[in-house]
C-alpha cells in the first residue's frame, strides 16, 4: 500500500533529521580540549584541579561591567587588585608594593592624596609590564560616557583625578578625605573593588569601537594578572582558569574549574558526592548532611552581613507608635530572637546581633542585644499609653490600634521568622500586618514604588553590610538622605534624622586614622542602640564547604580566594 | 502544495508580529533590570538612572519595542545625561538581523542562544527519541494485551510517573545513582554538568552525564505518551477494517504493523509536531538541577534578571519554530493520511 510507503518514508526522513541534528550538535560541545596529563609526565610543575560550584553564573568578567559576587570572587584567580584581604580581612599587597599609610607616605597628611607604589616584578600574563598607566586607563574607562559601566562609585563622587606619576606610581586625588579608600580604590573586594584593566588590550578596542562594552576581553579575558589565567568560559556550564607560570608566586594547582550549578539541592548532592571541592551560600540546616561523610568541612566566613530590623521612624509615613523610642525598645524586648535563632538557624553560626556592624570587626560593637523580656515590654507600652482599651487583644491609643506593618522579601526563612514574631508580639498585645515583596521590588527606589523607600512599613527586615571590609554605610541614616517625593534618590528609608548622628557619620567618613574611626563607630552604634534605630536579628556569615581533598584553603570574607596560589590537592 | 505552504507562511508573519507585541507587553511586568544587577546589595540610585538612560530603558515602552524591532541607529541618544541627545544608537533591530544585546552580559542575544542551543538539542533530541520509541513500544504492547498483568502494571507505573514532580524525580535519581551508589561502592553516575574536568570533554563523558537527565525527562513523558498510544491503538483495533483484515486471514503481526499502527499513529504525529519546537526551549527544571547549560537555564537565569532582549529572543525563536513545524506537520499529515487534501 502506498500509504504505508509514505509513512515509512516520513519516518526515515524524520529519523535522519534527528540523527543529523544529533550528529551535528555533538562536536559543538566537544572541541579538542585534550588536557596534558600534567602529573604523570612530570614536565609540568602544576597538578590537580580545584572544582568550585557557583549557584549563579557571572554575567561579565570585566570588573567594570559587573557587581556580581560570583564574578568578583573569580578575580582572586586571574585579576589581582592592588591588594586583597586575608582571612582576618587585613590587606595583603598584591600589585602594590606595600599598603599605603601615613607612615610610608602613601596617605597624605590632609588625607586627600593617595600615592600607591606598584611592584616592579609584576607583568600581565602575556608578559607586558603592569604600570600606572593601566590604572589611569581603568579610571578613564569607568568615567567615560561611552561605556555603560555598572557603577561609578566611588570615582564619580569622591575622586578628583587618577594620575600616573611615573610607571610605578599611581596618585589618586580625592575631593575630600575619603576614609573608605582601602576597600573601594582598585581593591580586591568583590563587591566594591574594581580591579584593573590591561590598557594594551583594551585601548585599541576603545579606539576602534568607541566603547569597550562589547570587547572580546569581557567574556574571554585571556590577558590577566594573577596566579591563574583565563582559559575558557562555556556559557551556563563552566569557567576554567589555568596555572600562570609567569606569576611572581606561581600556583600549585594546574587548573581551577568553576561549574555553574544553579540548584541548591543539586549543589548539595555534588558536594556530598565529592564532585565539587568548594561550594558557597549553604544554609545551616545542610551542615550535618554535608559533613556526614567526613570529607567535607563547612566553614562560616564573616563578610559583614547582619540580618536586622530597620524601624521606620519617619513621622510622615510611620505608625505613630514607632516615633516613640520606648515603643521601639518594647518591640525589641518583646521579640525572642534567641529562640528564633535556635529554632530556625544555627545559634553558634548565627548568634543574635546587637548592631549593624557586629559581623565586621574591628568596627563591631561590644553591645549586648536587648534581652527577651515581655514583662518589661508590656510595662514600657503601658507607660507610653498603648493599652488594650477595647478588649480586642491588641493595644491601642487615641483610637489607633497598635498593628505594625512588618515587611520583608519573599525568602522562606524570613517568612518563617515573620510567623514566629507575630505569635511573640501577640503575647504583649502588638499586632502584625505581614507583607512580602519580590527582592527587586523590595529594594526599589522611591520613584519605582519601593515599599521601603516610600515608607510603607513600620519594621523592615533584611541582611545588609557596608562596603565590606570598610564599615561605610552612612547614607542610610543621614538627614539629607531621607527619601521623599522631593528627594526620590534618598537612601535613608527609615526617615531617621538626628544632628548628632549626622555629625558622627560625616566625621568618620573623612577620618583616615583607623583607631579614631573605630571610636566614632562605637559612638554611632551606641546611639543607634539607645534610639533603637537598628534591631539586630542575627549575624549572617557566608557558609562555604571545602572538601579535604583540597588543602591550604583559607577563605576570607572580603576576597575569598586570596591565597589560591597556595591551594593544592592531597596526594 | 507549494501555494499552500506559501500561504501558510504568509499567515505566519502577521502572527509573529502580534506575538512579539504581546510578549513585549508582558516583558514590562518582569521587573526592573537595573534594580539589583545580580549583586547582593541594591544598585546605587545614581547608577540606576545612568544605566537606564544609557541602556535606553528610560524610553516609553513603544519606543523600546520599535528599537527592538527596527533599531535606533538613526536616532540620537543622551549618553552623558546632559539632556541633549548626542550619540547615535547602535541597534539595528530584529528585522535587520540584530537580535539585541543582553542587558546583563552585554553580549549579542543570538550569540548567547547559539552557545546554548547545541547543548539543549543534544539533551532534548536524545530524550525525545527515547520517549517516542519507548512509548510506542509500551503503548503498542499494552494495547495488544489490554488488561493483562503487564498492561495493568504499566498503567499503574504511568500514573506514578505522570504525577511525580520533575524536580523531585531528578533529585531522587541523583541521590540514588550518583551519591549513594558511590557511597556503597557501586558503579555510579556523575551528579551535575556535562563532563568531569579531570577527564575532559569526551563523548563517553557526555553520555555518562546525559543518562540521568535523559532518564528524568523520559520517565515523566513516557507515562503520558504511552497511554496515548495505547488508547489510540485500542480504538483502531476495534475498527471494522481490522476485523475484516483478520477475517481475511492476514497475520496478526501484519494487521498491527500495516493496518493498525499507521492509523493509530496519526494523532501521535500531531502531538510530536507540537513538541518539536519546544525541544528548542529546553527543559527548565531538569537543566537547572543537573546543571545542564541549555536554553531552559538561559531563560530562567535571565528571567530572574528581567533581561528582556534575551527573553524576547528565545520566545521569538520558539514562536518561529512553532509556526514552521505546524506547517511541516500538516504537510507530513497529508502524506500519511490520503484523506487529507491541502490546498
Amino acid at each position: 500500500m502506498k500509504r504505508n510507503l509514505y509513512l515509512l518514508l516520513s519516518l526515515v526522513v524524520s529519523a535522519s533529521i534527528i540523527l543529523a541534528a544529533c550528529g551535528g550538535a555533538v562536536p559543538a560541545t566537544e572541541p579538542p580540549a585534550a588536557e596534558p596529563p600534567a602529573n604523570e609526565s612530570g614536565a609540568s610543575a602544576f597538578s590537580g584541579t580545584a572544582t568550585i560550584t557557583f549557584t549563579q553564573e557571572p554575567d561579565n568578567l570585566n570588573p567594570l561591567y559587573t557587581t556580581m559576587f560570583f564574578s568578583g570572587i573569580t578575580r582572586d584567580f586571574w585579576l589581582k587588585a592592588l591588594w586583597s584581604f586575608d582571612e582576618n580581612n587585613q590587606p595583603v599587597p598584591e600589585l602594590a608594593a606595600e599598603i599605603p599609610s601615613a607612615e610610608n607616605g602613601g596617605v597624605s597628611a590632609d588625607g586627600k592624596t593617595l600615592t600607591i607604589k606598584l611592584r616592579e616584578d609584576i607583568n600581565w600574563s602575556d608578559g607586558t609590564p603592569i604600570t600606572a598607566d593601566d590604572f589611569v586607563f581603568t579610571y578613564e574607562m569607568i568615567m567615560s560616557d561611552k561605556n555603560i559601566v555598572q557603577t561609578r562609585y566611588p570615582y564619580e563622587d569622591y575622586v578628583e583625578s587618577v594620575e600616573a606619576q611615573d610607571p610605578q606610581t599611581i596618585v589618586v586625588h580625592f575631593k575630600e578625605p575619603f576614609a573608605a579608600w582601602l576597600t573601594n580604590i582598585f581593591s580586591g573586594s568583590p563587591s566594591a573593588g574594581q580591579g584593573v584593566l590591561p590598557k594594551h588590550v583594551l585601548q585599541p578596542v576603545f579606539d576602534a569601537e568607541g566603547t569597550i562594552d562589547n570587547a572580546e576581553w569581557n567574556k574571554a579575558p585571556t590577558v590577566g594578572a594573577g596566579p591563574f589565567v583565563f582559559s575558557e568560559w562555556e556559557s551556563g556550564s563552566h569557567i576554567i582558569f589555568k596555572a600562570n607560570p609567569n606569576w611572581s608566586t606561581p600556583p600549585k594547582l594546574e587548573q581551577i574549574f568553576i561549574r555553574i550549578v544553579p540548584d541548591d539541592a543539586a549543589q548539595e548532592a555534588a558536594i556530598i558526592a565529592g564532585d565539587t571541592d568548594i561550594g558557597v551560600f549553604l544554609s545551616s540546616d545542610q551542615i550535618e548532611k554535608l559533613e556526614a561523610g567526613g570529607n567535607v568541612k563547612v566553614v562560616a566566613v564573616a563578610s559583614g552581613y547582619t540580618e536586622g530590623w530597620y524601624p521606620n521612624v519617619n513621622p510622615e509615613t510611620a505608625h505613630p507608635a514607632m516615633l516613640d523610642v520606648n515603643v521601639r525598645k518594647a518591640i525589641a524586648l518583646a521579640t525572642d530572637r534567641f529562640t528564633i535563632v535556635k529554632d530556625l538557624l544555627d545559634e553558634s553560626i548565627n548568634p543574635v546581633s546587637a548592631s549593624f556592624w557586629d559581623n565586621n570587626p574591628p568596627y563591631n560593637s561590644d553591645l549586648k542585644p536587648y534581652p527577651y523580656d515581655p514583662e518589661e515590654a508590656k510595662r514600657l507600652l503601658d507607660a507610653a499609653g498603648w493599652v488594650d482599651s477595647n478588649g480586642d487583644g491588641t493595644r491601642d491609643k487615641d483610637g489607633v490600634e497598635l498593628v505594625l506593618r512588618y515587611i520583608t522579601n519573599d525568602r522562606e526563612l524570613r517568612k518563617n521568622v515573620q510567623a514566629v514574631v507575630t505569635q511573640q508580639w501577640s503575647l504583649v498585645g502588638i499586632g502584625a500586618d505581614l507583607q512580602n515583596y519580590s527582592s527587586d521590588m523590595y529594594f526599589n527606589g522611591y520613584n519605582d514604588n519601593g515599599p521601603q523607600a516610600q515608607g510603607l512599613y513600620d519594621i523592615a527586615e533584611y541582611s545588609d553590610v557596608g562596603s565590606f571590609p570598610d564599615p561605610e554605610s552612612s547614607s542610610d541614616w543621614l538627614c539629607d538622605q531621607i527619601s521623599s517625593a522631593d528627594n526620590p534618590d534618598g537612601l535613608n528609608w527609615q526617615g531617621y534624622c538626628n544632628p548628632k548622628m549626622d555629625e558622627l557619620l560625616k566625621e568618620q567618613a573623612t577620618t583616615l586614622d583607623t583607631a579614631k574611626r573605630i571610636d566614632f563607630y562605637k559612638q554611632i552604634q551606641q546611639l543607634m542602640y539607645d534610639e533603637v534605630i537598628f534591631i539586630g536579628m542575627w549575624k549572617d556569615p557566608d557558609l562555604w564547604s571545602v572538601n579535604s581533598r583540597l588543602q591550604n584553603v583559607t577563605l576570607s570574607g572580603a576576597s575569598p580566594f586570596w591565597n589560591a596560589q597556595e591551594w593544592e590537592t592531597a596526594q | 502544495m507549494s501555494t499552500y505552504i506559501l500561504r501558510r507562511l504568509g499567515q505566519g508573519i502577521p502572527q509573529l508580529f502580534i506575538i512579539s507585541i504581546i510578549l513585549f507587553m508582558l516583558m514590562q511586568a518582569f521587573g526592573d533590570p537595573v534594580a539589583t544587577l545580580g549583586a547582593r546589595t541594591p544598585t546605587k540610585q545614581a547608577d540606576k538612572e545612568r544605566l537606564r538612560r544609557m541602556l535606553g530603558l528610560d524610553q516609553p515602552a513603544y519606543v523600546q519595542y520599535l528599537t527592538w524591532l527596527v533599531g535606533n541607529d538613526w536616532r540620537k541618544m543622551d549618553l552623558d545625561g546632559d539632556g541633549t541627545p548626542e550619540t547615535y544608537g547602535q541597534r539595528r533591530g530584529i528585522l535587520r538581523g540584530d537580535w539585541g544585546n543582553s542587558l546583563v552580559t552585554r553580549r549579542p542575544v543570538l550569540e548567547m542562544i547559539g552557545d546554548r542551543l547545541p547543548n539543549t538539542l543534544i539533551l532534548m533530541i536524545t530524550a525525545e527519541v527515547v520517549i517516542i520509541t519507548s512509548s510506542l513500544a509500551i503503548g503498542l504492547y499494552s494495547a495488544l494485551r489490554p488488561y493483562s498483568l503487564f498492561d495493568n502494571l504499566i498503567t499503574g507505573l504511568s500514573f506514578v510517573g505522570y504525577s511525580m514532580p520533575v524536580f523531585w524525580l531528578a533529585l531522587m535519581l541523583m541521590y540514588i545513582f550518583a551519591v549513594n551508589f558511590r557511597r556503597w561502592g557501586l558503579p555510579y553516575l556523575p551528579t551535575v554538568g556535562m563532563f568531569d574536568p579531570e577527564v575532559g570533554k569526551t563523548p563517553a563523558e557526555l553520555i555518562k552525564h546525559m543518562i540521568l537527565p535523559v532518564t528524568t525527562l523520559a520517565i515523566i513523558s513516557i507515562a503520558g505518551y504511552s497511554r496515548f498510544v495505547r488508547s489510540s491503538v485500542l480504538e483502531v483495533l476495534s475498527q471494522d477494517y481490522i476485523r475484516t483484515a483478520r477475517a481475511k486471514g492476514v497475520r496478526s503481526f501484519q494487521v498491527v504493523l500495516r493496518h493498525a499502527l499507521p492509523n493509530a499513529a496519526l494523532p501521535f504525529i500531531t502531538l510530536i509536531g507540537l513538541d518539536i519546537p519546544f525541544l528548542l526551549a529546553g527543559a527548565v527544571v531538569t537543566e537547572r538541577i543537573f546543571a545542564w547549560p541549555g536554553m531552559g537555564r538561559l531563560f530562567i537565569d535571565h528571567t530572574a534578571r528581567a533581561d528582556f532582549p534575551v527573553l524576547m529572543g528565545i520566545l521569538i525563536l520558539i514562536s518561529i519554530a512553532v509556526v514552521i513545524f505546524q506547517i511541516i506537520t500538516d504537510v507530513i499529515y497529508s502524506f500519511v493520511d490520503p484523506r487529507i487534501r491541502l490546498g
